[in-house]
């Protein structure tokens, strides 16, 4: 059942909403043992809900079961972003999208599984690391993998909050066959959002189906005065898709992939994007690690999360706990963004990397005078299995996110709608428009999906 | 010799620079905290408008260039009284540049959060983020000062401009640190985190003393010890720190419009040198007093509404002679008391009408310090008001039971009739008029 049928259901009584909740708990619970998609499943606390919602429903999404990925701090639930030094930490305080959802009458199941704060395109750099639900020896994408993965499994009416820095949603939408959308840079309230790479992290949502994306984005965009990068400009609602335009570049990849896209496809120009594709990783990956290394430094041991007895030097005992609780890539991304803004290299590289990412919005922004949305696959590769991660380097790794990091770049919305499957393993197609064309993009989804 | 300071001035909003948490210090350790200040994961800092326009008026009030837009800056080090491990700060473009008061050029002004506080007991140590995130402005100078007496002069006047704009508590000391650069003939000295006006003196005093015997061999970064009142090294420098500067990626570029800062130049009040200069000739006053009066804005606001209806010249001897020396003497500010205007006016009238005496009018001075009341009405109610009918009187009487300091005086002894003078003062409980008294007893002895 759709969540729009849902809702409806609710509000007119035809259904149990506690039923629902229990129904959906009992079905995390087992999936959980075989796909790991979540890190903590909040039984107690949606029971609660239920039972209130029940009493009175009220709300745009009353009684709707939503999962959370695990970066978006909930108040009193142990909230880590998938790394093990925020094992235990529990927020004092609500994420605006987490209050605004709550208030709208939407119940917290769980949070979700991701690579460690994000740092990741196969949700592997993590202590939990979610199975893909077409094939458990493969990844479900990253770094929003057990958010795309539960939404893919579940036969409950579902939403799963996300968030996407470089192409964590897309990607694990595409690998896991549901819908992601990734809004405007500050159309969503980053607020209670543990930062990853703050100019770039946009929390979102994934669906089954595209036109479910609808009622849950309604509610998380809008501006918040508790963050000072949010938009105070309300979306176009301005739907119409008059022109569109392939990527040239993005389809120089597999050419099953290449052909599938295609064939879902009519009316098209093709537009070659070359500064995205030659620059995009490179500027992303400067500008995101010099942010997350900044990001990281609080998690010392001293404050909140894990800790060790104190001992030696402050310095001493920082090291010490960091050596211990981080994973091998967020020290490497430490390790890289520390070296990326240092005096004598900070010219070369953070600065030059803010310098090229405005060139980069400038391409787009060219692009847009032009199209009302810009096609190209999610990944260049379909998902691999956890045996071939292994075998990939990070700078193969990192390469895997060329695709999704120009939009992410540049703050654009952008969605990955489910194209159909090669083999048993899934594909999905990119739409991105202009800043605050979300609704461009929604409805063009649908009409792709439709053709699958 | 050479001197450069960088200047550290917490302002004083009700709130701190980027959370709604009130910045009293005063209260229990890390109850004035949230989670913005104490930088729990994924909060946010929202800029405090109030701590920038007041950061603005001091750098207008320092003849400073205003930028047309400003951002901030994540400065990255690893420190226990860090709450992120990072501080935000402005590096590349500070709101405010090439300032100058008086003799000495002003580099930069910027805006910044103050960390919070480490407190050492024993062997342990204990943090209080109370502090947290309190607004600070730094002011860079150039090496423009020759000597330890040339920096206490500036800071002195930076002190009463910051107090005019009341943007700063003359009573905690705290709230103004400064780093100070200083070489004579060898290489530079860096005396780090010095806190207060007279430690910063101290400590320079200190330096200058030490460097002019030996001139320092190698650029050196010191800490003051204010125990024992001496610089130690702290670590010879290599090579610049690195903090590894980003831009703030919470925080938005602010542009500073031409309207907004005409309207913050409005919001400054008259400053001291201009209302020196007023008061001077406005009121016909020496140039000392008019200089007193102006370096405590509330002295020099009693001052003017005093001098509405009492003679200036009697309002300012007062003014200065008595009621500084009162406060001076019990360790208070203006700010302190509860005087009012109104009440030091009618004890000043009745002074100016010889109602009176000089004793008296110290006294009840005194008194309006501590508590508020009307002077007309305690004088009628204590009979403090000045009555010559009964002087003869009084005298006749001390001359009579004291006879030996009469000869005295008779044999030459002036100091005698001090005493004598002192005795019927005591008999007219106040009421009378030493010099009055004086006149009477001459006469009656000769």
């Amino acid at each position: 059942m759709i969540i729009q049928h849902y809702l409806k259901d609710v509000k007119e009584k035809n259904i149990s909403i506690t039923k629902t909740i229990k129904s959906i708990l009992r079905e995390a619970k087992t999936l959980n043992k075989k796909h790991n998609c979540f890190n903590i499943i909040t039984e107690d606390l949606a029971l609660e809900q239920a039972e209130e919602q029940e009493k009175s429903p009220s709300g745009r999404l009353a009684g709707l079961p939503i999962s959370i990925k695990d970066c978006i701090c909930v108040k009193n639930v142990e909230s880590r972003a998938g790394s093990k030094i925020l094992k235990d930490y529990e927020p004092t305080f609500n994420a605006t999208v987490i209050q605004k959802l709550v208030d709208e009458g939407a119940i917290i199941i769980g949070k979700t599984s991701q690579d460690e704060f994000g740092f990741g395109g196969f949700s592997t750099n993590t202590d939990n690391i979610p199975k893909n639900p077409f094939d458990e020896k493969v990844s479900c994408g990253g770094s929003s993998g057990g958010s795309a993965c539960f939404t893919q499994l579940t036969k409950n009416p579902h939403a799963s909050i996300s968030e996407s820095t470089g192409g964590s949603i897309a990607n694990p939408a595409s690998f896991c066959s549901v819908s992601g959308l990734t809004p405007t840079y500050g159309l969503v309230s980053r607020y209670g959002l543990i930062d990853y790479a703050n100019s770039l992290d946009k929390i979102g949502v994934m669906t089954k189906t595209t036109e479910e994306l609808f009622p849950i984005f309604n509610v998380i965009k809008g501006h918040d005065k508790k963050d000072s990068t949010s938009l105070n400009e309300k979306p176009s609602n301005d739907n119409k898709v008059k022109k569109i335009a392939i990527i040239k570049e993005a389809f120089e990849i597999n050419p099953e992939i290449k052909n599938q896209t295609l064939a879902n496809l009519e009316d098209y120009d093709v537009i070659s994007l070359p500064l995205n594709k030659k620059y995009s990783i490179p500027t992303y990956y400067i500008i995101a690690m010099a942010e997350a290394s900044t990001n990281l430094a609080k998690y010392c041991g001293l404050r909140y999360g894990q800790t060790l007895p104190l001992q030696g030097s402050f310095n001493d005992f920082f090291s010490e706990v960091r050596s211990k609780y981080f994973t091998k890539e967020a020290k490497r991304r430490i390790i890289l963004g520390t070296f990326t803004r240092m005096a004598g290299f900070r010219d070369a590289y953070y600065l030059k990397a803010m310098k090229t990412r405005t060139l980069l919005i400038n391409e787009y922004k060219k692009a847009f005078k032009k199209y009302d949305v810009l096609i190209s696959p999610t990944m260049p590769i379909l998902p691999p299995k956890f045996s071939e991660i292994d075998k990939l380097s990070p700078l193969e790794q990192y390469q895997m996110d060329t695709l999704t990091v120009g939009p992410n770049l540049s703050g654009l919305p952008h969605l990955s709608v489910p194209s159909g499957f090669i083999g048993k393993l899934p594909i999905g197609t990119m739409l991105t428009s202009n800043h605050l064309e979300e609704e461009k993009i929604i409805n063009f989804g649908e009409q792709i999906e439709q053709r699958n | 010799m050479k001197i450069g300071l960088e200047i550290h001035v917490q302002l004083n909003t009700k709130s701190k620079i980027f959370c709604g948490c009130s910045t009293s210090t005063s209260t229990e350790p890390n109850t004035k905290t949230c989670e913005i200040c104490s930088g729990a994961p994924g909060s946010k800092p929202v800029l405090n408008k109030e701590a920038l326009h007041q950061g603005i008026k001091v750098a207008l009030a320092l003849n400073s260039k205003i930028a047309k837009t400003t951002f901030f800056s994540r400065k990255s080090y690893f420190y226990p009284d860090m709450t992120k491990d990072f501080q935000i700060t402005q590096y590349e473009i500070p709101f405010a540049s090439k300032g100058k008061l008086e003799n000495i050029n002003l580099r930069r002004i910027h805006l910044e959060e103050d960390p919070g506080a480490l407190i050492h007991k024993g062997s342990t140590c204990l943090i209080d983020y109370n502090r947290a995130g309190i607004p600070l402005i730094e002011i860079v100078t150039e090496p423009d000062f020759k000597s330890p007496n040339e920096v206490r002069l500036f800071l002195r006047k930076l002190i009463t401009i910051l107090e005019y704009l009341e943007v700063y508590d003359r009573k905690s000391e705290a709230t103004l640190k400064a780093d100070a650069n200083i070489s004579t003939t060898g290489e530079k000295v860096e005396i780090k985190n010095i806190t207060g006006l007279k430690e910063i003196e101290s400590a320079l005093d200190y330096e200058a003393r030490l460097q002019e015997k030996t001139p320092a061999s190698k650029q050196e970064t010191k800490r003051w010890d204010p125990d024992n009142q001496k610089t130690q090294t702290m670590r010879t420098k290599e090579s610049e720190d690195d903090y590894g500067y980003i831009f703030e990626p919470d925080l938005t570029k602010i542009e500073l419009s031409k309207e907004l800062v005409s309207l913050l130049k409005k919001e400054i009040p008259e400053l001291s040198l201009d209302k020196m200069s007023r008061l001077e000739s406005e009121y016909k006053l020496k140039k000392e007093d008019a200089e007193v009066l102006s370096s405590e804005k509330k002295l020099a606001e009693i001052f003017e509404k005093v001098a509405e209806k009492i003679d200036p010249e009697l309002a300012a001897k007062w003014l200065i002679r008595d009621l500084r020396k009162i406060l001076n003497y019990s360790k208070l500010t203006f700010k302190d008391i509860t005087l009012e205007v109104k009440h030091v006016i009618e004890l000043l009238d009745l002074f100016q009408n010889n109602k009176i005496n000089d004793k008296t009018t110290k006294d009840l001075l005194i008194k309006l310090t501590q508590e508020s009341f009307s002077p007309k009405e305690y004088v009628k109610k204590h009979h403090l008001e000045l009555d010559s009918s009964n002087l003869e009187k009084f005298c006749e009487e001390v001359i009579k039971e004291n006879k030996k300091a009469v000869e005295d005086y008779k044999s030459g002894n002036e100091k005698s009739i001090n005493f004598l003078t002192g005795m019927v003062m005591r008999k007219a409980k106040g009421t009378a008029n030493p010099k009055e008294v004086e006149k009477i007893l001459k006469e009656l002895i000769k």
